[in-house]
This record gives C-alpha cells, structure tokens and sequence, in this order.
C-alpha cells in the first residue's frame, strides 16, 4: 500500500510540473502541445551535463533547455504569428529528433548520466507546493490578474494598457521552467536517458490541465489520478483483476480515453480560456 | 522573416558542428543515400509513398481548417483493420475488402474528433493526439495478443499470401517500383479535383477559409467538419492499408514510424493545392531514405526530424506573410 | 489637438483637424456615421498614431501616444462603442486591470475604493461576480468606474448611451457633470442632438473627416446644429420623392413572423413574440440601438439560429424548421452585418466569392458541379452593378478597399433574382453616392414584387429611403402609429422603450 503511494506521487510528479507549465502558457493564451518536447528535451540535457556539471549545473542547464524551446514557440507565435498547434508540432520534432541527435553524439558512455545526488524527493515536493504557488499567483498578484486577462481577451487587455506580448513572454518563461523541472525529474526516476523517454507524458501533462478545466489545483488532481493509475499498472502486472487479466495498454489508454470524454462534454462545462490561441 | 531563416540554418549548422559532423558531407550523404542510385531512389519512393497518401489525408482536412493530427492513429487502424480481413479472406477479395475496411476504419477513428469538434467545439489537435496514443496501445494489444503469428517471438501478425498484396510495377531487387505510388497519384488527382470542381469541395474550402461567411452561405460548417474529417481519416486509413499491402506484408508494432507527425508537415508545405502534395511527399521521402544513410555515417537520424520541424516553422511563418501582405 | 491627419490606404478619414477641449467642461463631438469621430478619439488615446498634426495636453507636453499605455499614463481613458470589459474575469478584476497598484494585489483595500467609487457616482455592484452577468448598462458604468479607478484627467466616451435606457441616461451624464464640476474633462462623442443640447458646455461639428465648426452650446439650438451635421448641400436636398410615396403594389406575403422567440448567445430570450409581416414590394427599415435584437431576427429568418417558439413564413410556406440552404433556394438573399466575418473571403478571388450563397443555384453549378465559366460572367455582372473598383476577377478579394468590398456583396445580392432581401446595415462603408445606388436598386426590386427588410441604426437613413419603418427594442418589435409613421422623434421614442 505505502509503495503504491509512494510509486504514485514519483509517477505524477512529472505530470504535475508539465501540467504547470501548460497552465501559465495556455492561460496567458498560448496553445502549447510542445510541453512533450521541452521535456524531453530537459530529459536529455541534464542526462548529457550530470557528468561535467554536477546534479545541480545538470538540472540548471536542463531548464534552460527547456527554457529555450519555449521562448522559440513564443517567438514564433508571438512574433511570427505561427499558427500555436504548429509550431508545438515543430518544438516537439525538434525536442524529438535534437535529443537523438545530442545523445547520439555527445554521450558518454562511460558515465551512465544519472543525477542520482538530486533526490527524487525534491521534485515530488516541488510538484506538490507549485500547483498551489501558482492559484494563488493567479488570484492574488498582479502579474497572476493579467495572465488571466490576456488569456481571456487580448485586445481588450491591450486597451487596458496591458501588453500581451510580455506577458506571455514570461508565461512561457515559466512554461520553460516547468517542463525542465518535469524532465529533470524523469531523468533523476530513472537513472539514463534513452530515446523518446517521456513517451506522450506532456500530452498528459496536457490533457490533465483540460480536465482541471485550466485551473491549477484541479489539474493537479487530474495528475495525481493519472500518475495513480500508472503506478496500479506497475503494481498488477501480470495479476489477474476481476478474474481477467487486462492488457497493460489499457490501463495506458486510460487518461486519454477520460480525456477524450471530458472533451466531449460529458464532464461538466467547457472552461476553455476565450483567448487561447488569438494574436 | 530572413532572421526566422538564418536562424534555423544557424541552429543547424551549429548542432553538426557542436557534435564534431561535418554540415557539408553531412548534406552529401543525404543526397547521395536518397538520390544517388537507382536503389537510393526506389527505396526514397518506398518512403514517399505512405507521406503522399497520409499527406493527402491531412491537406484535405487543413483545407476545412482542421488540423488531423491524428493521422497516425488513423493510419494504425486502417493497417490493422485490413491486414486482419486479409488474413481471414487471402486473394484478390480480401484485397478489396481489406481497402474497404482499412478505410472505414480509419473514418471510424476520425469520427470521436470530428464530432468533438462540430458539436462541442473541443479542439481536434487535443482529441486526436488522445486518440492517437490510444491507437497505438490498441493496435499494440492487438499485435500481442489475438492477432499475433505464435510462430514469432515478436508482436507481429503472419505474412500475407503474395494474392492479396498490391503488384509491383517494376520488380528486380533491389529496385522496386509498387503500384501504390501510382495509386497514391491517382487519389491526389481525385482530391485535387474534387476539390476544384465540386460543390462540395467549394463548400469544405469555405468553411475552412471563413466559418462565418459559409454559414451565411447556408452552409452547415458542422456536416462539413464532420464529412472532412471522416474523410480525411478514411484517406490515412487507405495509407495503413497501401503500407501493409504494398511494403510490409504483415503488421506489427511500431509500423509507423511516427508518418503521421511528418504528413503534417507536407500537407502544410503543400501550400494551396493538392497536387503540391506530391513535390512535398517527395522532400519528406529524401529525408526520411537520406537520414538512414546518414546514420551509417554515425550521424544520429534525429537531425532530420529537427530538420523537419524547422521546416515546419518557416514554411509556417512564411505563409502568414502571404497572407498578411494580401490584406 | 492639432492638424490632425488620418488616412487609411487610399481613404482620408480625418483632414487637419483641430480639436481644443478646455478643462473641466463636457465637451461634445458630433457627426454623421463615419465623419471621422471615432478615429479622432482613438488618436487620442493612442490606438493608433496620427499621419500628421499633434497632440497638446495641458502640461504643454506635445505627446504622439504611440499605445494606449502611454495615453492611460497621461491620465486619458476611453470608453468605447464595443465593451472592454472582460467576461471572464470578475468585475473587481476588470476594474483595477492595468492598474493595480502592486504587485501583490490589496484585494479588500481595493474593494473599500471601489466601493467609495461607486457610491459617489451612485452605482452598485456585486464585486466579485464575473463580469459576464452584467447588463449592457451595468457593463457601461463599470467602464466609467474604470476612468475613475486611473483618476483619468481627460475621459473620452464614445457613443456612452446607445445601449442605456433614458433613466440610465440621464443618471449617467448627471454624473457626468459632476465630474466634470470636479474638474475632469468629459469628450462625448455622439450623434444624438438632445445629449448635446442638455448636457455640454461645447460642441465640435465633424463632417466628412473635416472640422465643421465648434461653439458654445449656449450659442446655438439642435436645428443649426444638425444643419451643420449634414451639411447645406444634402440637408437642402428634399427625399427621394419615391420614398415617401406608396409604392407602387403591395403584394402577397413575402414574410411572416408569427410569436417568435428566439434565445440570444447568453441564454435570454433575444426576440420576444415578434410578429411582423412583409409584402411584396415593400422595402421595411428596422430601427433601434444595436443589440436590440436585430441580428437574432436576421439569423433566424436565414435559419441560422433555431426559433425556440414561433413560426417563420416564406412567401407563404412554413419556413421554421427548413435549412439555411434550401431558404435561400426560396429566393432569401443577405447582405450581412459583419462583411469581413460573414460576407466574403479575403483570400479567395472576386469570382470565387461571387458564387458564396449561390454556390448550390443554377448556373453556378449543376449536379454538383462548379461552372466556372458561367461563375466568370456571374462575378463580372456582380462587380459591374455597383461599379466595383477591382484591378481583375481573379484577384483576392482582400486586393479590394472594404467600400468596394460592399458594392460586391450588395450587388451579389441584389442581382441574384431575390424574393426577399435581409440587409443588415448596407451602407456601411459606403459614401453617399454609394449608399443612394444601394438603396435604389433594392428600391427596383422591390418594385419588381420582391420585397426587403433593412436594419440601421442610423435613423434617418431609414427615414430617408424605406417605405415603412418599425422600431426593435429589447427583442420585440414596436409599429409606430400611422400618423407618425416617419415621425423622427416618435420612433425614436419606440427604439428606446418609451412607448
């Protein structure tokens, strides 16, 4: 029982800071499918500098990475206009092929990349306080009260004085330092990198904030109730429930079929934020 | 817009050099391993042709303004749908058959996402990325369990008997010529002037390009939504079924190596028209045969996908310009 | 403000003009639709900047506001026509964006302020509703509310009434002038005289995009007035004698609403028991302030938008439950409001949009098929019937200035054979010429048995070209009694509510 906690909360923990980092890109209005790809991209980067850096050069220059695929999708949806699905598509081809590219040729196989002096621990309380750091941001600051404006309507935001270009700027910005946490933190569970390591967790990451309705707090539970059912998974494999035994792939399929429900609006009212996706 | 350029060849350039690979023999090997002989080019062909169908697929749907990006699960289904009446029915019928049921399955999978969005306006790019990892799995438990050959270790179907697969055109090892690229040609002729020449296809292209205006038209944007995406998803699942008849024989997991993403990225460099399809396919399939050969170089093949989705990028940005400038 | 110019492409909305407001009076701007007010006021407050000419405030600063920021920093606010505020957010939230005070927002000092705020100018509100619960007039004070919370120095209210009954009228330019009194200048821009007459110290007269005149409200009366407003030479100009005439048959029922209820984006009842009638050869205006109800009664006679009670005729047929497509088979034409949005596609080639609505009608297309040479001559006779000044068919239409882009819609209309013309402020765009051809044509038609209902909230071009006029307000429809019939004051009486 404590170890199905345990596996849980190491298991969301991802989720949850991808999770954050969509919440202050899509509620400043920037549609971000790319969390995958900056994720991954961290994965990498913290694997490849563990060696020459330490854990916390590692896990710095990871964000950093990350950090840098966000502010290229802000670039090009802020600046060049690209439509926001499209250029998400790009960062993650990029996160996607760049880190098979940098791994391929700049590791070192004498080191295996882990960062096992930064405790997993650490992340996991991470990902429990941000959620909460983040809805009160939201409601009590200033910054947090513009987010939401510009996320909701652009040009009347503008008129207000308020220029969406800088908000969403640092919105990514932390989107950037979200997803690197995110990737650290896989990265330091896992012990190595390997080729397309995250396997679709930004898409859940993704997919839990849909279902929080883009609040913080509930899409953290959407998280942990993911993160629950990876570690179930984990813990029944091979044990028959019910008196059958179910494909692994089905547990797996899971958070996308709720999802795909909660879309379908069979689980309460579309939040969805007005301005998501608008110059 | 120069700066978006430079800066995508820049990153580039600067990724090779950074890993110790030269850019210009890098660019030499790729050209060489896709184009250089007769060989290089039937195999580039080979990877073009599930790019041009799928790519297909996702023109028509961006021409209604929906982004299918679930054209790899699409793709899943048709293959897997077809390969299992193919198994059950060999020969010619089964052939047939086979089509058909890879293309409705394919549908079939558009349809949650096509429903999402024409009813509860839930974003497509969100649905279909849901339903292409459920795909996957699928597929996968399918492959492993009921379906799978017990003569393999690995979750794979049996071969087809030579009957039900698609002819070659030109046959002699290691150049082949498949009929499904003549194929894969033919439906982009379809779509093209479907398109062009069709009420209907007026109407899909309008509520792409203006929701607003077609309603007003009396068009019903949500039929439309629905048929494009049902039809895009039918059109990426005949590309299953043309990879599982024409190249592979059998289907196993992992199929696809991720053609859904990279048929997004020719139906967006297609531009305008169908037929832009094919010289877009074509780039892709150079890429996709030259990053092997790079491979042998010890160059990892990820440099390509960076490269395609930079491309991606400034193919994007491009367009806006143009778009922009009009107005 | 001085010798401001303003062109957009080959259009000069504003020539040199000057404005000097003094402080502490309510200063009003008046004119025509499209005379060059609201562009004025944006330069202002720095939507955009000016093409020539200068901005003074009265710290002898000469500013050219190259964002709204800069303007709000100089202590300028507007209010404008379409609402800023924010559904989403709550009405504290709305109020204090872009002027917080902190970076750590003093949620319960900001509510005792704003509350101050509304007690003094009389106002009351649940703070931390959302905002998207407010009524048109409720959405209208919070606005002002907002210029207080920035201690504006210089407020711009654009059009601040359209949507308020007089009681709220009234309340709110009593407020006004006590603002004012206070030592804030108010600039209020409207075309409504008796604002003016009753409530400002002064009046800029703006025709054209030229400055007309301006005096002091003492010195002059609402006749002279609005004899400057038009000008001399189309306010001498008697109507169309046509117009005022009977026309020449009215036929069978082209339209027939009967009880028809139709619900609005928010869930209320937007139409309420409508029953209106329209023959053939009758040319009805609708007149009323915007979001009376006029778009729900244009979509759902286009069968856009499903008529939750009721039924809709078309020349006599039960129409209400028949698609869009098949209406417009029956001969139903629309020249729609919203012609970026709803009536073309700006990318798409002059013959490509000919065919938008048409594109299931013969010869367009037969059996499913695109003519595209019969399409061809259809968009040359379609841009010739107005005269659209195009540089060829095959161009985007985005090539084309939106006036031109007008003509083409209205003559896509028009020349399609219609039985019943739905026209949704055709004029837009247009200048007097243009608007006079419009009119005209739709007036032809008419008189060949169609019939057309037109919608404006410009009053006295529905006085000026239609047969008949009704007044929408708040979702019903009000017949003005047959001795005023194009009695000015009268339906304007109806379009507020005053019955």
């Amino acid at each position: 029982m404590f170890e199905l906690l345990t596996l849980t909360i190491v298991l969301s923990a991802p989720l949850i800071l991808g999770a954050m980092g969509g919440f202050t890109s899509e509620r400043s209005g920037v549609i971000n499918i790319g969390l995958e790809g900056m994720m991954l991209m961290s994965a990498c980067v913290t694997a490849l500098a563990a060696a020459k850096f330490g854990p916390v050069g590692a896990v710095g220059l990871g964000i950093a990475s990350a950090t840098v695929l966000s502010l290229l999708h802000w670039l090009a949806t802020q600046v060049y206009r690209i439509d926001h699905v499209i250029s998400g598509m790009a960062i993650n081809a990029i996160g996607a092929g760049g880190t098979n590219f940098l791994y391929g040729k700049l590791s070192d196989p004498s080191h295996n990349g882990s960062i096992s002096h930064v405790p997993v621990a650490l992340f996991s309380w991470l990902a429990f306080f941000v959620p909460v750091i983040l809805w009160a941001y939201a409601r009590w600051t200033r910054g947090g009260l513009r987010m939401l404006a510009v996320g909701s309507d652009p040009d009347k935001a503008r008129l207000m004085g308020v220029q969406p270009l800088r908000v969403r700027f640092f919105g990514l910005l932390a989107t950037g330092l979200f997803t690197g946490l995110a990737g650290s933190q896989l990265l330091a569970y896992t012990g190595n990198f390997t080729d397309n390591m995250t396997a679709g967790r930004g898409y859940i990451a993704l997919a839990a904030l849909i279902l929080g309705g883009w609040r913080p707090v509930p899409a953290f539970l959407a998280c942990l109730a993911f993160g629950f059912f990876s570690a179930l998974r984990i813990q029944l494999q091979g044990t028959a429930l019910m008196g059958a035994q179910l494909p692994s792939e089905a547990w797996a399929s899971l958070p996308y079929l709720v999802t795909i429900i909660a879309l379908a609006g069979f689980l309460g009212k579309n939040r969805t934020p007005a301005g998501l996706g608008k110059p | 817009m120069v700066l978006l350029i430079v800066g995508a060849l820049a990153l580039l350039a600067g990724l090779m050099i950074l890993s110790g690979a030269s850019p210009l023999g890098s660019l030499v090997t790729l050209l060489k391993g896709s184009l250089g002989t007769p060989a290089a080019i039937s195999g580039t062909l080979r990877e073009t042709t599930p790019l041009l169908i799928l790519g297909l697929a996702v023109f028509l749907a961006l021409r209604a303004g929906l982004f299918n990006i679930g054209a790899e699960g699409q793709f899943l289904l048709g293959a897997v749908a077809c390969t299992w009446v193919n198994l059950r029915i060999p020969g010619f019928g089964g052939l047939i058959l086979g089509t058909l049921a890879g293309a409705i399955a394919g549908a079939l999978w558009a349809l949650p996402a096509g429903l999402i969005k024409a009813y509860r306006n839930g974003h497509e790019v969100i649905t279909t990325i849901m339903l292409n990892s459920v795909a996957v799995y699928l597929t996968t438990a399918l492959v492993a369990g009921p379906m799978k050959d017990p003569k393999q270790d690995s979750p794979t179907t049996a071969d087809l008997v030579a009957g039900s697969r698609l002819p070659w055109l030109y046959d002699h090892a290691p150049v082949q010529l498949s009929s499904a690229l003549l194929l894969g040609l033919i439906l982009t002729a379809l779509v093209a002037l479907w398109l062009r020449k069709t009420v209907a296809g007026y109407e899909l292209q309008a509520v792409g390009a203006s929701p607003g205006a077609a309603k007003y038209a009396g068009i019903d944007n949500r039929r439309v939504v629905l048929a494009a995406m049902c039809s895009s998803g039918a059109i990426a699942g005949i590309a299953g079924v043309v990879q599982v008849l024409a190249y592979e024989g059998r289907f196993y997991a992992g199929i696809s190596p991720g053609y859904g993403f990279d048929a997004l990225g020719v139906a967006l460099l297609a531009g305008g028209s169908a037929w832009g399809v094919i010289p877009a396919s074509l780039l892709f399939g150079v890429l996709a045969k030259g990053g092997t050969s790079l491979q042998l170089d010890e160059v990892p093949k990820g440099i390509t996908t960076v490269v395609l989705g930079l491309i991606i990028l400034v193919a994007a940005a491009l367009r806006y310009r143009k778009v922009s400038t009009d107005v | 403000m001085t010798g401001i110019t303003k062109r957009f492409g080959a259009v000069t909305a504003l020539d040199r003009v000057d404005l000097q407001v003094a402080s502490g009076t309510l200063h009003a701007v008046v004119g025509e639709n499209g005379a060059g007010k609201t562009t004025l006021m944006r330069i202002l407050y720095g939507v955009f900047g000016p093409d020539e000419g200068t901005v003074k405030l009265s710290n002898d600063q000469v500013r050219s506001f190259k964002t709204s920021r800069d303007a709000i920093a100089a202590g300028i606010g507007m209010v404008s026509q379409h609402y800023g505020i924010i559904p989403a957010l709550s009405c504290l939230q709305n109020l204090i964006l872009g002027a917080e005070g902190g970076a750590i927002l003093d949620i319960r000092s900001a509510e005792t302020r704003a509350q101050t705020l509304a007690t003094r100018m009389g106002f009351e509100f649940d703070w931390h509703q959302d905002a998207s619960t407010l009524s048109p007039a409720g959405a209208q004070k919070l606005e002002i509310l907002k210029l207080l919370w920035r201690e504006a120095k210089i407020m711009i209210l654009d059009e601040p009434t359209a949507m308020l009954s007089p009681a709220d009228s009234d309340a709110l330019f009593q407020s006004m002038r006590k603002l004012a009194s206070e030592g804030a200048t108010v600039i209020l821009v409207t075309h409504r005289l008796p604002e003016v007459m009753d409530h400002c110290s002064r009046v800029t007269v703006l025709r054209g995009g030229k400055l007309i005149e301006t005096k002091d409200v003492a010195d002059t009366d609402a006749k002279r007035l609005a004899a400057l407003i038009i000008g001399s030479s189309s306010a001498s100009a008697a109507p169309p004698s046509d117009a005022i005439a009977p026309p020449a048959e009215i036929g069978a029922p082209m339209l027939e609403l009967k009880d028809l209820v139709v619900r609005g984006v928010r869930g209320e009842d937007a139409l309420k028991q409508v029953n209106l009638n329209v023959r053939a050869g009758e040319l009805l205006g609708i007149a009323g302030v915007d979001g009376s109800g006029q778009r729900e009664l244009f979509q759902s006679i286009l069968g856009l938008v499903r008529a939750k009670e009721g039924q809709i005729l078309l020349g006599g047929q039960d129409s209400t439950k028949l698609k869009a497509i098949d209406r417009i088979r029956l001969g139903l034409r629309a020249i729609p409001e919203d012609r970026h949005e709803e009536a073309v596609i700006e990318e798409w080639s002059l013959e490509q949009n000919s065919a938008l609505g048409l594109q299931r009608l013969e010869p367009l297309s037969t059996k499913g098929l695109v003519n595209t040479s019969a399409r061809a001559d259809w968009a040359a006779k379609v841009a010739a019937k107005f005269n659209t000044k195009h540089g060829g068919l095959k161009l985007p239409m985005g090539s084309l200035s939106g006036g031109n882009q007008q003509r083409f819609v209205a003559g896509r209309a028009i020349e399609s054979q219609p039985k019943l013309i739905l026209a949704f402020q055709p004029a837009r765009g247009l200048d007097i010429r243009g608007t006079a051809d419009v009119y005209a044509a739709i007036r032809e038609r008419c008189r060949e048995g169609a019939a057309a209902i037109v919608v404006s909230f410009d009053l006295d071009e529905l006085i000026e070209n239609c047969d008949r006029i009704v007044a929408m307000n708040h979702g019903r429809i009000h017949q003005p009694s047959a001795n005023e019939s194009r009695d000015r004051d009268a339906i304007g009486r109806l379009m507020v509510g005053a019955v």
